[in-house]
């Protein structure tokens, strides 16, 4: 029994204290979406000599906006319809696969899930495809979901136990959304989780997309998905009220997909504020006691600390402009103002439409207890009229004025202790954290920059020649801590120098 | 005889075959790359704009202003530039001249911001609100006489609510002391870059130099959290006046 809770308490740790170790495994680099390494080759003192030990070209136009994969020294990433094998010290390509033309919607590409020696990799056309990480050759192709009604797929899978935990997008027609387990070694669907009724239910709502990877504590045993909007997107006539289970966040069980509990972050949402962003787990004191957290900073502009095992609000702030609801409910969910909802002439909203935040990572740091997400202040005008009809998009907005500013956050208050500029418009950076006490993100013009943590001030920087549009990541390989970040069609691995 | 008719018969049905390639390909690789943002039928969708009703495509003859624009990218919009080939660009211009005749053929039926659309709000209060917020640095008589003539609608209060395009300037002033004036071309934490009157690029370190830039248009970005929506209803109705 001793041993067994002891096997139990390392494995916990391994997820919730030393994050990703040496590789980058999953998405989000382990279970708890912290985007948080223990390295500590790189530190404040000696990053100033952060220098490139090799750089990758895809060669292609598609920007990259994955997540790279590194496992055993290869790492693994993708654009839509391409997977890359290159070796994590030389850059060097293994393989290179290409999935066939097709007609889905190629908007970008998150990575890949990988279970064994087998990778996960969905489609523009909203299939999934398993490859064989030594040479990537396919091993099954199923569909996911009816590319021609709308749907394509663009995420990175969770893999939980033996579990391949799919999702879906699809925002120009009224689509249900929904979650999938699948079976690493067939394909076979073990189970679904619906976020919305089936398409032409009356007075219900459809969408709730399940398009950003979510997290995993295996103590609650529970699985942490953000939802997608509802649609129609801008009009809400035809479907009255919460729109459950869309932009929230909700704990599922990994062996059944049974839902646990449900927190909506925006009811009724009229402004595309996908509550998708990352659930992050976070074991800590909130008030004095200690708490199992999820922290999500969520594209409605609201920053939630919820405890995890329950559902149950611990703190909901803006922590920016917000200018669309009239507070929190008793539960902790915004309440959205019915004046604010897209009109015929318009309505000013803050932020817009891509929201306060969105697909890009935040990070949380343990030893400041700071929660550092790349902010997108903003203001729009959204219009709805009757004659934009019930499908799809069904009005119009346009985004007025934005910048990017990386946020610090405490999480007991929600509010930040230091804000960084980072630019006018927005950025496409995530963050990462190590234990030394750096925070890697990049800027609106394409710049690379490593900040102190506790303050916010820039160590280092190189322009990258591109908006990033990835978050970063960090691994080490015979006793060298890298830093990976990918700009464009480039993926670069940042160092210090060999001894 | 028979030989050389063949070969007219090429040289004529080659170009027109290509021709009807990329129509048929235009809707494919528009929504591959663009539906995403400008919507499948390129009436907008994710912070992108409508496309039907965009004054560039209706300027557009043949892709003279479409075709650069995709090539480039907008990058300061969040725009990517598209390599894609003459064949597939010419399916995108003509997929969009298609959609945009369809949706002039469909008026009433559609989504899009009208011109009538957003003149709900009172020219008297606008007037007033003008007068007390925006008269400090426009003039009806001055800058902003016969505004109305030149913008309308959604652009007019897209315009009014924040001028993107608006340049800034800067003053940097060198370590020996002499100072330098002239267009903001690029800042950040690291650099900062002036065009001069002549036109030549200059940039320093910001560590290393002194410098004020100056952005008027800034003062807008101030209004955005001060208004209500009938403060910009009313301002629209006013600015509509301006003929």
């Amino acid at each position: 029994m001793k041993l067994w809770l002891t096997m139990i308490f390392l494995a916990v740790s391994t997820v919730f204290a030393g994050g990703p170790g040496d590789g980058w495994p999953t998405y989000h680099g382990d279970y708890s979406g912290r985007r948080h390494s223990a390295l500590t080759q790189i530190t404040p003192a000696n990053v100033g000599g952060l220098t490139l030990a090799w750089a990758f070209q895809t060669s292609q136009t598609a920007a990259i906006k994955s997540s790279s994969l590194v496992v055993d020294g290869v790492m693994y990433f993708t654009v839509p319809d391409n997977v890359w094998a290159v070796d994590a010290r030389s850059g060097q390509q293994i393989w290179h696969y290409t999935y066939p033309p097709n007609k889905g919607l190629h908007i970008g590409h998150r990575g890949l899930g990988m279970y064994k020696d087998w990778l996960f990799f969905l489609t523009p056309d909203a299939h999934l495809v398993s490859l064989n990480a030594n040479d990537g050759k396919v091993r099954w192709t199923v569909e996911v979901a009816d590319a021609t009604k709308g749907y394509w797929t663009t995420m990175a899978p969770l893999i939980v136990e033996n579990h391949v935990i799919i999702g879906v997008s699809g925002d120009f027609d009224n689509l249900r959304g929904f979650l999938r387990s699948v079976d690493p070694e067939t394909g076979k669907t073990q189970w679904e989780w619906d976020s919305t009724p089936p398409a032409g239910t009356p007075n219900a709502t459809t969408g709730g997309m399940t398009w950003m990877t979510g997290t995993y504590d295996s103590s609650l045993d529970l699985i942490y998905w953000g939802t997608g909007n509802p649609t129609p997107v801008l009009t809400a006539t035809t479907r009255p009220g919460d729109d459950l289970y869309t932009c929230s966040i909700v704990a599922l069980r990994p062996e059944t997909g049974k839902l646990a509990w449900a927190f909506q972050a925006s009811p009724h949402d009229t402004h595309d504020w996908d509550a998708a962003e990352v659930p992050v787990l976070v074991d800590g004191n909130f008030d004095g006691a200690p708490r199992k957290m999820l922290m999500q900073a969520s594209r409605n502009g609201y920053f939630f600390v919820l405890d995890r095992a329950t559902g149950k609000s611990l703190l909901s702030a803006p922590f920016g402009p917000v200018n669309w609801s009239l507070g929190v409910d008793a539960k902790g969910q915004p309440v959205p103002n019915p004046k604010k909802e897209p009109a015929p002439d318009g309505r000013l909203i803050a932020p817009d439409e891509g929201g306060l935040t969105n697909y890009r990572s935040p990070s949380f740091d343990p030893k400041t207890g700071l929660f550092l997400v790349s902010s997108h202040p903003s203001w729009s005008v959204y219009f709805a009229k009757p004659a934009d009809g019930t499908y799809g998009w069904a009005g119009a907005d346009y985004g007025v004025w934005g910048k990017a500013v990386l946020e610090a956050i405490d999480y007991q208050t929600g509010k930040p202790r230091w804000t960084h500029e980072l630019g006018p418009n927005g950025s496409g950076a995530g963050v990462l954290t190590t234990d030394s006490g750096l925070a890697f993100t990049g800027d609106a013009h394409g710049n690379f920059l490593a900040l102190e943590t506790a303050s916010g001030k820039t160590l280092w920087h190189a322009g990258t020649g591109s908006r990033m549009e990835t978050s970063p990541e960090t691994y080490e390989l015979d006793g060298r801590q890298y830093v990976l970040t990918s700009s464009g069609g480039v993926v670069f691995a940042w160092a210090l120098p060999e001894r | 005889m028979k030989v050389r008719i063949e070969v007219v018969l090429l040289i004529w049905s080659a170009p027109v075959l290509a021709q009807q390639a990329s129509i048929d390909s235009g809707p494919v690789v528009f929504r591959r790359d663009c539906a995403f943002c400008h919507g499948r039928d390129g009436g907008g969708g994710e912070s992108g704009p409508d496309l039907t009703r965009s004054k560039l495509v209706g300027d557009d003859k043949g892709g003279s202003t479409i075709g650069p624009l995709v090539r480039e990218g907008r990058p300061d919009r969040g725009m990517p530039a598209f390599h894609l080939s003459d064949e597939d660009l010419a399916g995108v211009v003509a997929f969009l001249h298609a959609q945009a005749t369809k949706a002039e053929a469909n008026k009433g039926g559609r989504k899009g911001v009208d011109e009538a659309d957003l003149l709900t709000g009172n020219a008297e209060a606008g007037k007033r609100y003008f007068e007390q917020a925006c008269a400090r640095c426009h003039s009806v008589t001055g800058d902003l006489a016969g505004l109305a003539g030149r913008l309308h609608g959604l652009r007019l209060e897209e315009r009014m609510l924040y001028p993107r395009n608006a340049k800034s300037t800067v003053t940097v002033t060198l370590p020996d002391g002499e100072t330098l004036s002239g267009e903001l071309v690029y800042l950040d934490e690291f650099t900062v870059a002036l065009k001069e009157a002549s036109g030549k690029h200059r940039s320093w370190r910001t560590t290393d130099v002194k410098y004020t830039v100056s952005s008027p248009a800034e003062a807008h970005v101030e209004l955005l959290p001060k208004y209500t929506d009938e403060d910009v209803h009313n301002l629209v109705a006013y600015l509509e006046t301006l003929r």
